[in-house]
């Protein structure tokens, strides 16, 4: 990849569902330790696992999308959906090919994520969140990029990898963006 | 005198029943809950028998002095599982008639000192609060919880969207008992 590329100069960021003819793609992030560190699996190593995640896990999907570049997938976005008292909020999760990083394409992607879902749900949803480790700072600087707000730190909030981890939350309202 | 002397944790049972029912019917004491106020002496046995006994942690609020032992109010510590297995929601209802003598914050301090050891996975206590909601932040100030930060329009409660302070008590948190 031409290490010159900037953001200015690529060709338009789109996002699209993901599908199993995609599996090839998602492998090259999938199978990335360095993209694995803060997600709650592990590498990939096999095909098979990776059609079996797009087939019981992506296709069902509230809301999962493709990062893509020149259509070609590099990446993932999703937001969750909730039920009940709590459908007001959904929960933002991305990774990117380490390989695009730096670049602003995961911002990008993030602004582009939260528009759509806004738009998509109405006035049901009113806040999308996002929880990050406290080490992964690139992460958060994406956050702090796309306008979300800081909102504290919440202390031993999950277990990633068999430890207890301390998690940064963000948040964006849908009043922050003026969508209604 | 100290009311954490005064105060007494226990398991519930069906024959809570009455005493439940007149805080859990009642529209004051359960403003602050999600759910709606327990109406039914049927209602309120379905709840004991299905919620509240099963549940993994939930404790009675009892007052020493009363022979009877009857249930003022409750503590409730819910873990999550899975990946959230390491953190547990606190909450707490006590009959208003009881309010502003400090015993949810007696009964939360004798909580935080035997919780963790009876659910090990769990290293962090958090619970959610109403910005209005100043007692309740008062209660936890006071039992040693961090207030973390301001998660806006988290959810609804009765109707309406809320705000709501997010508070902490780790394991390896100073405890004042």
């Amino acid at each position: 990849m031409d290490p010159e590329l900037k953001i200015e100069n690529l060709p338009q960021i789109t996002l699209r569902p993901l599908g199993v003819a995609d599996v090839d793609d998602f492998m090259v992030w999938a199978m990335d330790a360095r993209v694995a560190r803060f997600c709650t699996w592990e590498p990939y190593t096999s095909r098979e696992d990776g059609l079996n995640y797009i087939q019981n896990t992506v296709v069902p999907h509230p809301w999962f999308k493709a990062i893509c570049l020149n259509g070609r997938p590099i990446g993932a976005i999703s937001v969750t959906e909730n039920s009940g008292g709590d459908a007001c909020r959904g929960e933002l999760g991305y990774v990117l090919a380490s390989e695009y990083w730096g670049k602003g394409i995961t911002t990008t992607a993030v602004k582009m994520a939260v528009k759509a879902v806004f738009e998509e749900r109405g006035e049901k949803l009113e806040r999308v969140e996002a929880l990050v480790d406290v080490d992964n700072v690139g992460s958060q600087r994406v956050l702090e990029k796309a306008g979300f707000c800081r909102e504290g730190l919440l202390r031993r909030y999950v277990v990633l990898k068999g430890r207890t981890r301390d998690m940064v939350m963000f948040s964006l309202l849908s009043t922050d963006v003026g969508i209604l | 005198m100290d009311p954490t002397s005064r105060i007494t944790l226990r398991p519930f049972k069906l024959t809570d029943v009455d005493d439940f029912l007149k805080y859990a019917g009642d529209e004051t004491a359960t403003r602050h809950m999600r759910w709606n106020p327990i109406t039914s002496r049927e209602e309120a046995l379905t709840h004991l028998e299905t919620v509240a006994i099963p549940h993994p942690w939930r404790r009675s609020i009892g007052l020493l002095d009363d022979d009877e032992d009857r249930s003022i109010g409750y503590i409730s510590i819910f873990p999550g599982s899975g990946d959230d297995r390491s953190r547990a929601n606190v909450g707490y209802i006590l009959a208003a008639e009881y309010w502003g003598q400090g015993i949810v914050t007696a009964a939360l301090r004798i909580a935080v000192s035997t919780v963790f050891a009876d659910l090990p996975e769990v290293v962090r206590l958090q619970a959610l609060v109403e910005v209005e909601h100043r007692a309740s932040q008062r209660v936890l100030e006071k039992a040693g919880f961090l207030r973390e930060g301001l998660l806006r329009k988290y959810g609804y409660c009765k109707g309406e969207i809320r705000d709501l302070f997010i508070y902490s008590l780790l394991s390896t948190d100073q405890r004042r008992i």
